[in-house]
């Protein structure tokens, strides 16, 4: 398996802006790629994210139940993907950075999960899901996690459209 | 856990996004949303090319992908994991993405946005039900095969094209609450179908025609594939399809307009199946709802089985039709009505069959460039209907006749019948329904097997328009 490739930042920014970290903490769905040596790709969701004060590092917070083969992948090194999209808009971002790091949930890690659920399933409601289904979508967020943290050095609109794909560049 | 891809074909009905994951080349993995993926079978999936991004890079290049896909009632999670096998850009399965993608951009607002390039088709190498917790199904409403069994059952008691017909649209709203349907047949010039048959609109719209190729109809019948669509979709609307005309009409191809045809205008739900025996396409059969997302797979299943019974029936009628025209040629001799003066010179003359007339001559008008008729300046119908329709009129005016055979019809050059058999009796039935809708005072009363009566209530002043 060859070894990704960086990009280098073009300038001392953060890739991410306080925009795009305020959508990312929004009612949104995450879900988070990764392959294992054979180049299969895994995949998994998650619930909730934080950004660090620096917006350098991101954790996004995954329940272990639904994301064996994911998480295994990000612990044996390979890099990551993931998408942040708001259903009521579309509006999405894609995330990549060649590593992640498993780490035990924080303090306040579950209530933000939680948090999460809620929101996206208010925004599915809202949208004409019912509300069964809404719920039984985001139950996991209540369920044992881990944060999946990471640097991101790519960041991509992936709202549909014409722009869809656009790698975005940091915003000073 | 290991499920079969035909257990979760809700999750393929596009109601909620799906997402893939993807690698490149260098094992920068990647993932992104996707509008929906389609079920083609057990083994299959196939998803729409609509622009050349990062994931169809890397498709082309592993030729691997991971898809979760979600039911749209419990919420169940399920990876697919596929492998990618080739794009199709024309077809069947072609003709079918690019019907549903365009009533998923209609519903999202994105129609300007989606365009499909091509049908990615991919084997599906394991289907993985995720842990979670998901919600029981609820059972369906309308038990589809004791219905399917008894719209059967009755098909194989029907004798003609007309019983069929009737009895395929009865069942439909008797067994599956079905209530807006129309059957067409297939023009034997293969490029338009004709409506023989509706139910459930205020204007039957017999005899309105719509282009192959054109509307949900005429997408099903070039593609020859069932096609559904659960939302409201300005693109495969009716209105626009029949409001076009065949580029040329020099051959008298242009398309029936005059009249309107029947449909919802706005369905939320709509599903056509054509009506195949092997590969020879009969028609297509029709139906919609106000109600979006009305129809399931497990309808067009049923559909497609009742669709593929209809087509036998109406085969299987037509051979016993024309074996016995050939082994008893002359069984059916064409009987004169002796009671009814015979009273009509050429151009402008006036019949009348006795009895019954009340009332002044109606003026019938033939154009002889496309046999269409007008009663009273009002346009009645054209073409093999129109022509038969004229040769009936003329023959009663000459010689009082009343009662014909199909057999005389089929003999009759001048009629230029195509050798397809059964288009004889649809043709037939569309003329009489035409009659009934809109000139009462002629009718067409079936007789006896391959023989008719025309009625006539009025005096007739037949004139033939010279070009």
């Amino acid at each position: 398996m060859p070894q990704m490739v960086t990009a280098p930042l073009s300038s001392d920014c953060p890739l991410l802006d306080q925009a795009r970290v305020v959508f990312l903490l929004g009612p949104v769905s995450i879900s988070v790629a990764s392959h294992d040596a054979a180049g299969v790709p895994s995949l998994a969701r998650a619930f909730g994210c934080r950004v660090a004060e620096d917006r350098r590092e991101v954790a996004v917070l995954v329940p272990t139940r639904t994301a064996e083969a994911l998480l295994r992948d990000l612990a044996a090194g390979a890099p990551i993907a993931v998408v942040f999209s708001r259903p009521k808009t579309h509006e999405t971002l894609q995330l990549k950075a060649p590593a992640a790091r498993l780490l035990p949930l924080g303090p306040t890690d579950r209530q933000r999960m939680r948090g999460s659920g809620s929101a996206l399933a208010a925004e599915l409601i809202a949208l004409g899901y019912s509300a069964a289904f809404s719920h039984a979508l985001v139950a996991p967020s209540r369920e044992d996690a881990v944060a999946v943290a990471f640097s991101p050095i790519l960041l991509f609109d992936q709202t549909p459209g014409p722009r869809a794909g656009r790698r975005l560049e940091p915003q000073p | 856990m290991t499920v079969p891809l035909s257990a979760l074909r809700a999750c393929f009905e596009g109601a909620v996004p799906a997402t893939i994951a993807t690698c490149a080349a260098d094992g920068t993995p990647n993932v992104a949303k996707l509008s929906h993926v389609h079920f083609v079978d057990d083994r299959h999936v196939a998803l729409s090319y609509q622009f050349f991004n990062k994931t169809r890079e890397n498709l082309l290049d592993r030729r691997r992908a991971t898809v979760e896909v979600i039911d749209p009632s419990s919420a169940a999670l399920y990876h697919l994991h596929l492998e990618y096998l080739r794009t199709e850009t024309e077809g069947p399965l072609f003709e079918y993405m690019k019907a549903r993608l365009a009533a998923i951009a209609s519903h999202t607002g994105m129609s300007k946005v989606f365009r499909l390039l091509g049908a990615d088709l991919f084997r599906v190498l394991r289907v993985e039900a995720m842990p979670g917790d998901a919600l029981l199904q609820p059972s369906p409403p309308a038990d589809l095969l004791a219905g399917l069994r008894a719209c059967v059952v009755a098909l194989a008691r029907c004798t003609d094209l007309a019983q069929l017909l009737e009895v395929t649209l009865t069942g439909l709203a008797q067994h599956w609450d079905v209530h807006h349907a129309m059957l067409l047949m297939l023009d034997p010039d293969q490029r338009r179908l004709y409506t023989v048959a509706s139910r459930g609109y205020p204007e039957s719209g017999v005899g309105s025609e719509v282009r192959v190729g054109e509307g949900i109809v005429g997408v099903a019948a070039g593609a020859r594939t069932p096609i559904r669509i659960g939302y409201v979709v300005q693109e495969y609307r009716y209105s626009q399809a029949t409001r076009r005309h065949f580029a040329d009409s020099a051959d008298g191809g242009a398309l029936e307009t005059e009249i309107p045809f029947p449909g919802l205008a706005d369905a939320g739900s709509q599903l056509a199946v054509p009506l195949l025996n092997g590969d020879r396409l009969l028609g297509v059969l029709y139906v919609e709802s106000p109600v979006e997302e009305r129809f399931t797979y497990q309808d067009e299943d049923a559909f497609v089985v009742l669709a593929s019974h209809l087509a036998l029936s109406i085969d299987g009628l037509s051979r016993a039709a024309d074996l016995a025209f050939e082994l008893h040629p002359v069984c059916f001799p064409a009987s004169v009505g002796p009671h009814v003066p015979a009273t009509l010179p050429e151009a402008r003359s006036t019949a009348a069959s006795g009895v019954e007339t009340s009332g002044g001559p109606i003026q019938i008008r033939h154009f002889p460039h496309d046999h269409s008729l007008f009663v009273d300046n009002e346009y009645l119908i054209k073409g093999v209907a129109g022509a038969i329709c004229w040769k009936l009129l003329r023959e009663h005016a000459e010689s009082g006749r009343a009662d014909f055979t199909n057999r005389e019809l089929r003999l009759d050059t001048s009629l230029r019948l195509p050798e397809v058999t059964d288009n004889l009796d649809a043709r037939l039935i569309l003329l009489q329904r035409r009659l009934a809708e809109r000139c009462p005072l002629l009718a067409i009363e079936k007789t006896g097997r391959g023989r008719f009566r025309l009625i006539v209530s009025r005096p007739l002043q037949l004139v033939e328009v010279s070009a």
